[in-house]
């Protein structure tokens, strides 16, 4: 569970799926980095109709997408690889003819959800969708709400830090705000997430420390990276690694699910900064160091 | 008879010093790491066996004392299993990958993690053994069939084939699971971290009792060594012994895989130094490689976690990159017409 | 030499190049039904007529024309020319080597082109025509190794093999450990590579192969036509000693080439070089060795490999993991089968 190949760069020829789909367009095809049922971005939402071009990285079916003659295609920029997503290097030769088939678009992955948020939402709009339908002005609504609330809970306990953590088997990754925006979002909105001291030179986007050294950080509240977390996690890891109850919040049970690397939408976002809410009241600003 | 004594003399002072290292060996390991830890806060923890709730009791207690016991446990295995597979195989550079152990291991570990859903190396842990086991099972009868039963080329052949194919398996697998790619690649390489007590009690039994056996296959393969027909010249059970030593050979690769992944060079260079030390006598090379193994082992540990820190490098990768010229070496000038064909 | 046994050496040669051509001829039309059939189905079905068509460029229809030329002639292409590279050096190693296991795919050759390709696209950050270019090197670089490590030992014998196989299983390990340090896209793009796809080549690869194909194959026909005529004849001369060993050394050199190319186009596609040599032999019968029949038969393997991996299996997959899963049983087969003790060693 490392990186952000389980992520959710997804590309949709004719029309973007999640972040398009919630504000009505209906793309004719879909393709995804990993299978349809399991992404998080398309839980949900009603595909019936929209064909599925690929479910793996690197695999679309272009003659497939051809046969759908699209107008337009849609996939998340990706600044550092300067490729739309799924068509960076590596993938099949084949796939990358996708962009012969129409023009592509696709707003750029950067430091901020609220931008991506917003791109789509503009691009939604150029695209003729009803920005102002009730539905999606509540989702937008309930998006503003839930950054007022963050604000307030995180200006209620100045104290608070945070740590973004992906424990695993052989060792326990700490995620570099720099290169998640969403972190860097928490950060804006007030939630002291700690920003690592030595990130890992080949990929810092974690730094990854031993379990010997897993009490280096003491935040109060642990931001559990999405992909690998269920409730009973944290009590597992109790169990198995004799060392991560040394990180006092993790013995006091204060872990939250971390949306790393998936968000599109208001509406998504919205739901996770609840959940976030809730566990920042609920912390205890004296756990941690 | 004086001569041989004084041979046989200087081989077990040998064995003496290799014990006295490897006491070195296991201690370095329990007091380095990638957290500095007070020599005497780790004598403290020991001798209250982590009494205190410190985290360096903690650490001194449950990750290294568990994790140095493993590491000779798994080291004897791999140098043992090593040695018996050169000597049955009369292959110089066989090792466990060679019989197929790794590929089965991981295919089904990968079946593990993608078909029934099970994640953590705990519960793996069994699945890489029951692997490890039938792809070795099958190497071996595959090679085993027809008129001259399991000759080394067969054996080598049967394993590639069955490495190939299961390769194609995991590979089809893990290409549409990117989870799964995540979780093998780290297995794959084959470490000592993250291996705590209920792993350790778990495999001890078995890598115990195949040290005990194979210590007595000594007489069986030098005979193996000076080919099949004087073998069977001199009474031996060629097919017999042949199995047996593949019994074990299974029982103690798998077992060793089972807990830390693929580690590969182990087997297949301390049984050169063993025999470079003592000679081509199996009786001593076995006992040599059981305690050279573990000596090499724990130090390339440390050394990847003392240069690692605050993260760890696998031991797997550190002995990859200590033993890849000793792999050329030994190919090239050591005499393998002695252990060859 | 009576008339008679001339004679008879006569007609005996004449059916040989009789069956060689016809055997050939037969696998050449096999290899181009393939090739057509290929770029037939998919998506869109085709007419054989709309195929030919349009890669001939006689008929100019964009949908159609985007299909083939744009998306499935590049994939038809790479694996006639992966296969006739694959089946050409197989046979080449097998024959000079004078072991029908001395496949490259044994012996590290294609192990080492891996291994430089995995550790270009993680190490390097490698992308296209780069890893194409350390796939070469390290194929050449593995069989330098071989010789170093083996020939002194000759060539034909097992050892060859086990050492090629203990080697092999070195680079392989290596392998392991490079992909356990990348990130995990570029392990993944590792993984995409290292399993073998005949859809993974670009233009570029697929170009430099076709060219070097059209050099390397009539070169290594006509070498071994020399190699043979230098053999049967009266070699009692030195200078021809001289010879028969340059152009050994040169042919075997072009089939390191061939594979070498071919795994940097389509990654390690196992088993074919293995399989296609012994086919073509038995097609061939007495006139058996023949490198262009072998060369053929690697094509239409692969083709049809391809076939199954992409359309007639649930989920495309790439095409190595088709001809590993077909491969690794045929092989254990003729292990299991076999009794001979040139063969069981």
């Amino acid at each position: 569970m490392h990186e952000r190949a389980a992520s959710s760069s997804r590309h949709i020829p004719r029309l973007n799926g999640s972040a398009l789909i919630s504000f009505g367009i209906k793309p004719v095809g879909i393709y995804t980095d990993e299978p349809v049922k399991t992404d998080p971005n398309l839980k949900d939402l009603d595909l019936t109709g929209i064909t599925v071009l690929g479910e793996e990285w690197g695999k679309i079916d272009v003659e497939k997408a051809a046969s759908l003659a699209p107008d337009l295609i849609v996939g998340d920029w990706w600044p550092a690889e300067k490729a739309y997503s799924g068509l960076e290097e590596g993938v099949d030769e084949k796939s990358k003819k996708l962009k012969e088939l129409a023009p592509i678009v696709g707003i750029s992955q950067g430091e901020s959800i609220v931008d991506l948020a917003e791109g789509y939402e503009n691009l939604a709009k150029s695209l003729g969708a009803k920005v102002d339908d009730p539905k999606v002005a509540a989702n937008k609504q309930r998006f503003e709400a839930a950054v007022t609330a963050f604000k307030t809970a995180t200006a209620a306990k100045p104290g608070l830090t945070a740590a973004a953590m992906a424990p695993s088997d052989e060792n326990l990754s700490i995620a570099n705000p720099k290169y998640a925006p969403e972190l860097l979002d928490f950060q804006r909105w007030g939630l002291k997430v700690i920003n690592p001291e030595r990130p890992d030179p080949s990929f810092p986007y974690w730094e990854t420390i031993s379990w010997e050294n897993a009490d280096k950080y003491q935040p109060d509240l642990i931001l559990w990276d999405s992909r690998v977390f269920t409730p009973t996690v944290n009590a597992e890891y109790g169990k198995k690694q004799p060392t991560w109850f040394k990180v006092k919040a993790a013995k006091a049970g204060a872990a939250v699910s971390w949306p790393g690397y998936w968000l599109h939408t208001y509406g998504d976002f919205a739901v996770e900064l609840e959940k976030l809410t809730t566990a920042i009241s609920a912390a205890d600003e004296n756990v941690g160091n | 008879m004086t001569t041989t004594s004084t041979v046989a003399a200087r081989r077990a002072s040998g064995l003496v010093v290799l014990c006295a290292l490897l006491a070195v060996a296991a201690f370095l390991s329990i007091a380095q790491g990638s957290r500095s830890i007070d020599l005497s806060e780790v004598l403290r923890a020991l001798g209250s066996l982590g009494g205190d709730g410190t985290i360096n009791s903690t650490v001194t207690v449950e990750l290294r004392v568990p994790r140095t016991l493993l590491g000779i446990l798994v080291g004897a295995a791999l140098g043992v299993a090593g040695a018996i597979l050169q000597g049955v195989t009369r292959n110089p550079l066989a090792d466990a990958g060679i019989m197929g152990i790794n590929s089965g291991a991981a295919a089904s570990v990968v079946f593990a993690i993608t078909v029934l859903g099970i994640h953590g190396v705990e519960f793996y842990v069994w699945f890489a053994f029951a692997g490890a086991i039938g792809a070795t099972v099958l190497v071996y009868s595959i090679a085993s069939m027809g008129r001259e039963g399991a000759t080394p080329v067969k054996l080598a052949l049967a394993g590639a084939a069955v490495t190939a194919g299961f390769g194609s398996l995991t590979s089809a697998i893990v290409m549409t699971d990117i989870d799964a790619l995540n979780e093998l690649r780290f297995w794959q390489v084959g470490s000592l971290a993250g291996r705590y007590a209920p792993i350790l009690i778990g495999v001890a039994p078995f890598l115990l009792a195949g040290l005990a056996v194979s210590l007595g296959c000594g007489r069986a393969l030098n005979g193996l060594a000076l080919g099949e027909d004087l073998a069977r010249g001199l009474g031996q059970r060629v097919a017999l012994t042949r199995a047996a030593a593949f019994g074990v050979v299974a029982l103690l690769a798998g077992a060793a895989t089972a807990a830390c992944g693929p580690i590969v060079f182990i087997g297949l260079v301390v049984p050169h130094l063993a025999r470079f030390l003592c000679g081509p006598d199996y009786r001593w090379i076995l006992p040599y490689s059981m305690l050279l193994a573990p000596i090499v082992l724990l130090l390339a540990d440390v050394l990847g976690r003392v240069a690692g820190a605050p993260g760890e490098l696998q031991v797997g990768v550190v002995l990859a990159v200590l033993c890849a010229p000793v792999f050329v070496g030994i190919v090239r000038y050591a005499r393998l017409a002695e252990v060859g064909p | 030499m009576t008339v008679a046994t001339l004679t008879a050496l006569r007609v005996d040669r004449r059916r040989r190049t009789v069956r060689s051509v016809g055997v050939t001829t037969a696998l050449a039309c096999t290899v181009a039904a393939l090739f057509v059939l290929t770029m037939m189905v998919g998506s869109y079905r085709l007419s054989a007529g709309q195929v030919i068509a349009s890669v001939l460029h006689l008929t100019d229809n964009p949908s159609v024309d985007f299909v083939v030329r744009g998306l499935r002639l590049p994939t038809a292409l790479a694996a006639l020319a992966v296969g006739l590279a694959l089946g050409a050096s197989g046979t080449i190693f097998q024959q000079l080597l004078r072991n029908p296991l001395a496949s490259p795919d044994f012996v590290g050759v294609t192990s080492g082109a891996s291994l430089a390709a995995v550790s270009g696209i993680v190490l390097l950050h490698a992308a296209g025509l780069a890893v194409c270019a350390y796939a070469l090197g390290g194929a050449l670089l593995a069989a330098l190794l071989m010789y170093v490590l083996a020939w002194r030992d000759g060539v034909s014998g097992y050892r060859f093999i086990l050492i090629g196989i203990g080697v092999a299983a070195f680079l392989d390990g290596l392998i392991g450990y490079v992909l356990s340090r990348a990130r995990l896209t570029e392990a993944r793009q590792a993984m995409h590579w290292l399993t073998g796809s005949v859809g993974q080549a670009s233009d570029t690869e697929l170009r430099f192969l076709l060219y070097a194909l059209l050099v390397l194959l009539p070169a290594a026909v006509l070498l071994q036509r020399q190699l043979r005529a230098l053999e049967l004849g009266d070699d009692s001369a030195r200078a021809l000693g001289v010879r028969t060993e340059l152009s050994r050394a040169s042919l075997l050199a072009i089939a390191v080439l061939l594979v070498a190319l071919a795994v940097a186009v389509a990654g390690p596609i196992v088993f074919v070089a293995l399989i296609a040599g012994p086919v073509a032999n038995r097609l061939l019968g007495p006139a058996a060795g023949g490198i262009a029949a072998a060369a053929l038969t690697g094509a239409a393997l692969l083709l049809t490999a391809d076939l199954v991996a992409v359309h007639l299996l649930p989920v495309p997959l790439p095409t190595g993991v088709v001809t590993g899963a077909v491969g690794a049983p045929y092989l254990l087969w003729l292990l299991a089968t076999t009794n001979r003790q040139g063969v069981g060693g």
